[in-house]
């Protein structure tokens, strides 16, 4: 049998052999030879010959959006033939896709900055070290500067500046002195009959507690391990203060975005934590009673304290690895540019990062856009390493349920911290 | 072809492999032992010109191949590697440094391996076939010219024909990627700084810490799971491991009953319609699992219209008062880890029934109906046929099934992924820190640890132990079932 078997593995070995043969890698992507000093843009078309491809990464929504800025684009260089391909990829989970495999990604991608960190760590971002048709880091805002910038290098260009959460609801059920306080709040809405719908099980929102009691949580020096305080003194108020608001009935943890999306359309949820992404379909639900706030308060041992939040920015990066930088790199510019900031604004609603762009009465007049500006002085920016979230969501979830298994909450407490401080393996 | 039978491999053993081998030494001509240098040589002593010169070229292409493939990646094969990625800024474009790619050698490394194994048995055989011929030629007996070859190939050895792009396909998708996997689980490969090709990984063995000493072991990466007590990896996985077999007995068993069963209503006398019930179970296959089970998920999350329901009629109140949910509004069917496992079950039954239905009303129509006749004669009542007469024989119909089934559902990603993603958070902190889910399978989370945390080390290791559990179980039944014939016991 041995020989059949040989015999096969003949044909088998002939085909491997020829692999063998034709492979050979040049991994040098070297175009253009010109310094830099002079017109950068100009020696780069000159250089270019043949069709640019490129592929771009923006969130299925922005879609349609992305491939208009892009007909500008290619009509900014005339001279040049582009093959750009637009493909869909969330920004809330750019890092994971481009992080399989880095090679692979779009030379173009739009993610939001909590993801910054672990992207530059995995080398996944060209730093960005000059500006060619505007100036990147003067004609943003300071924060969202800050939040594209990792060790002082800047790794992106700021597209938004609006990926934080706040209060929407319903001014026909609650008053503008309602919605100060969350225990106000519950009231009306135990009136009205409806309820109140924030992802507390979803460690993003959850900060907001901790963060607004005074607790904190960051980077380590390593730039990958977290700190977190909030099993120290006082934690345990916190985690009991989320459990009263979780089991009075009113107000409830609704799972994730989908949820409150939900609750929202059918009408169970009369007001709701959540960001921009959801305006235009919360507005829609709400009708003229469509308002939104900065967050409430909640009770902590008797006293009012302000939530806090995660302050967002979405950005977009080129890809460390893209054979066609300099067009990447003009293409990231051009998507961040003023004027795709506006259009960004008028078609999708999304708050500009833009500081002209952020000026103008419209973006000014937005609800949306004011309350998430009245919650910027009690939120922090987002820079947590990637160990934060499964714990984190995993105590949300069990506060949210009521602490089924009567755990002592110290010990709820305990081991969180152990999971967010975790060594990354 | 007739193989001469030498005394020496009449009674080949392990070793009748090799002894035929060193026959063609001892007492190979000048050709046969040439060809152990340059192979075709034997062939064209015979006559066998065109033969000859294929395998001389096969020989050619594989030291071409040793030396552009295999040699460059066997020099980096000891570290995977040492230039990491870098570029410089040329204007506008980027310059990227000639780096080395930890994945890619590894990958070549072994597939370099593999060819030079090939090789050697190619070699072997090529040095009994060319002492054959002598051996033909001393004895006088015709040698096949290459059209008779050729020809052999579609009549009497067609087999070969058949069989050679099978085996191919089996080496470079299944063997191939398995002995990848391996190698990976001894690699420091995942997380952020040590993942291909912007950064380099290394094996275990040669990890360094901040200041430049050796402190990895051969075995790190399974030690995570099995050694170290206190680790989160380890108290996860035996958790898992645990709800990976309950739920793959579960699975497997409830929807072979509950196949049955149904299949035994369907057909009973006094129903109607039978081919209306029939195809409306089997709708909920023609319907992809994608779509039905994302859908049946947000039916029972919190704020679905299960929950609603359950809370217009009173159910939830109800189930409340008796302490079986925690709030007193929502059922958790999907967020609570008692009641998720249940309803993944339940769920899973419902997915999985028309399958067995289908497969049971089939081995029912065989079921020899005098053996039913007489038992019924010798007053036996329908649970005493069923228990006695129809479970024996569907166990033993069905039994090689049942075990593809287990071994199917201990790798049941779609049921339990797409009902809990996104809306099931952990209750354990530990199991959270390990980025695992109460009611994950082995296979979840080792597709959470690579698609979600790129731990890509970690989840080769649990590959393999799946791959371990999964061929046990498969040996030790088959071997329990083969053992003796059932059938004819049966009858």
């Amino acid at each position: 049998m041995a020989k059949k078997f040989v015999a096969v593995i003949l044909s088998a070995m002939m085909v491997m052999s020829c692999i063998a043969a034709c492979s050979s890698d040049d991994k040098d992507s070297d175009s253009g030879d010109s310094a830099g000093s002079g017109d950068a843009i100009q020696d780069l078309i000159d250089s270019t010959d043949g069709t640019v491809k490129l592929t771009v990464w923006a969130s299925e929504e922005d879609q349609e959006l992305t491939k208009t800025l892009i007909d500008g684009f290619k009509a900014e260089y005339p001279d040049v033939s582009f093959d750009i391909t637009v493909e869909a990829c969330s920004e809330s989970t750019a890092k994971d896709t481009v992080l399989t495999d880095i090679s692979a990604a779009a030379d173009v991608f739009a993610f939001a900055d909590d993801q910054i960190n672990e992207l530059v760590r995995a080398g996944a971002l060209l730093e960005v070290t000059d500006s060619y048709t505007f100036n990147v880091s003067e004609e943003n805002l300071a924060g969202s500067v800050e939040a594209a910038t990792v060790d002082g290098k800047l790794y992106a260009y700021p597209m938004t500046a609006d990926n934080g959460y706040f209060l929407y609801y319903d001014s026909n059920v609650y008053s503008e002195s309602d919605v100060e306080s969350l225990d106000a709040m519950m009231a009306a809405a135990a009136a009205d009959g409806s309820k109140i719908g924030m992802c507390v099980s979803d460690a993003w929102y959850l900060y907001s507690f901790f963060k607004g009691a005074g607790f904190d949580l960051g980077l380590a020096d390593d730039g990958v391990t977290n700190t977190c305080n909030w099993n120290e003194e006082g934690g345990t108020d916190v985690a009991q203060a989320i459990i009263d608001l979780c089991t009075s009935g009113t107000f409830v943890n609704a799972g994730d975005d989908a949820g409150i999306m939900t609750g929202v359309n059918d009408g169970v949820y009369s007001a709701v934590v959540s960001g921009m992404w959801n305006a235009q379909a919360i507005e829609a639900a709400y009708g003229d009673g469509y308002a939104a706030t900065k967050l409430p308060t909640f009770t902590l041992n008797g006293e009012q304290v302000q939530m806090s939040s995660f302050s967002g920015y979405k950005l977009i990066g080129v890809n460390a690895m893209s054979a066609q930088a300099g067009w990447a790199t003009l293409l990231a510019e051009y998507l961040t540019n003023e004027q795709s900031q506006v259009t960004r604004f008028e078609t999708r609603g999304l708050g500009p990062s833009n500081i002209n762009a952020s000026a103008s009465d419209a973006v000014q007049s937005n609800p949306a856009i004011a309350a998430l500006a009245a919650q910027a002085a009690y939120a922090t920016p987002q820079r947590v390493g990637g160990n934060y979230w499964a714990p984190a969501a995993s105590l949300g979830s069990i506060l949210a349920a009521g602490n089924p298994d009567n755990t002592a909450l110290q010990t709820l407490l305990d081991e969180c911290v152990a999971g967010i401080e975790a060594a990354v393996i | 072809m007739t193989l001469k039978k030498t005394p020496n491999n009449t009674s080949r053993g392990h070793f009748g492999y090799f002894r035929d081998l060193i026959a063609a030494f001892k007492n190979g001509d000048k050709y046969v032992r040439l060809s152990s240098v340059a192979m075709g040589t034997g062939y064209i002593a015979r006559k066998q010109v065109i033969k000859g010169i294929l395998v001389f070229l096969v020989q050619i292409l594989f030291i071409l191949s040793m030396i552009f493939f295999a040699a460059p990646n066997f020099a980096k094969f000891g570290t995977l590697g040492t230039v990491e990625y870098a570029y410089e800024k040329v204007g506008l474009n980027t310059r990227i440094n000639n780096y080395d790619n930890s994945f890619l050698i590894l990958l070549n490394s072994i597939v370099a391996i593999f060819i030079i194994f090939v090789f050697i048995l190619f070699w072997i055989h090529n040095m009994k076939a060319v002492y054959e011929l002598q051996v033909r030629k001393e004895h006088g007996r015709p040698i096949n010219n290459f059209k008779q070859d050729l020809r052999s190939l579609i009549e009497g050895n067609f087999h070969l024909t058949l069989l050679t792009l099978p085996t191919l396909g089996v080496i470079l998708i299944n063997i191939l990627p398995i002995l990848i996997l391996i190698a990976i689980a001894f690699t420091n490969y995942g997380g952020l700084e040590h993942t291909p090709p912007t950064h380099l990984f290394t094996w275990t063995w040669r990890v360094k810490n901040a200041s430049g000493e050796v402190v990895g072991k051969v075995w790190d990466n399974f030690s995570t799971f099995f050694s170290n007590k206190n680790s989160n990896f380890n108290y996860a996985f035996w958790r898992i491991a645990g709800w990976t077999l309950l739920w793959a007995f579960l699975a497997t068993f409830t929807c072979f009953i509950g196949g049955i069963l149904l299949a035994k209503l369907i057909n009973s006398d006094g129903i109607k319609f039978r081919r209306v019930w029939r195809t409306l179970f089997i709708i909920t296959i023609a319907v992809p699992q994608f779509v039905s089970l994302i859908l049946v998920r947000n039916f029972f999350r919190d704020s679905g219209i299960f929950n609603t329901i359950c809370s217009d009629i009173g159910l939830t109140k109800l189930l409340y008062n008796m302490h079986l949910i925690p709030t007193p509004d929502t059922i958790p069917f999907l967020t609570n880890p008692k009641w998720t496992k249940f309803m993944i079950v339940m769920i899973n039954i419902w997915v999985g029934v028309p399958y067995q239905m289908l497969i049971a009303t089939g081995v029912l129509m065989n079921i020899p109906q005098s053996q039913v006749e007489s038992a019924r004669l010798d007053g036996a009542n329908n649970f005493q046929i069923f228990v006695h007469i129809i479970m024996p024989y569907f166990l033993v119909v069905q039994g090689p099934a049942l075990i593809t089934d287990f071994v199917r559902n201990i790798n049941n990603f779609n049921v339990i992924y797409l009902l809990t993603q996104d809306i099931y958070q952990t209750h354990d902190l530990k199991m959270a820190a390990a980025n695992a889910k109460e009611p994950d399978l082995l296979v979840t989370w080792l597709f959470r640890l690579t698609n979600e945390n790129a731990s890509y080390n970690i989840a080769s290791v649990i590959g393999i132990i799946v791959f371990i559990a999964c061929a046990t179980f498969t040996l030790i039944s088959f071997a329990i079932m083969m053992r003796g014939n059932k059938e004819e016991d049966y009858r």
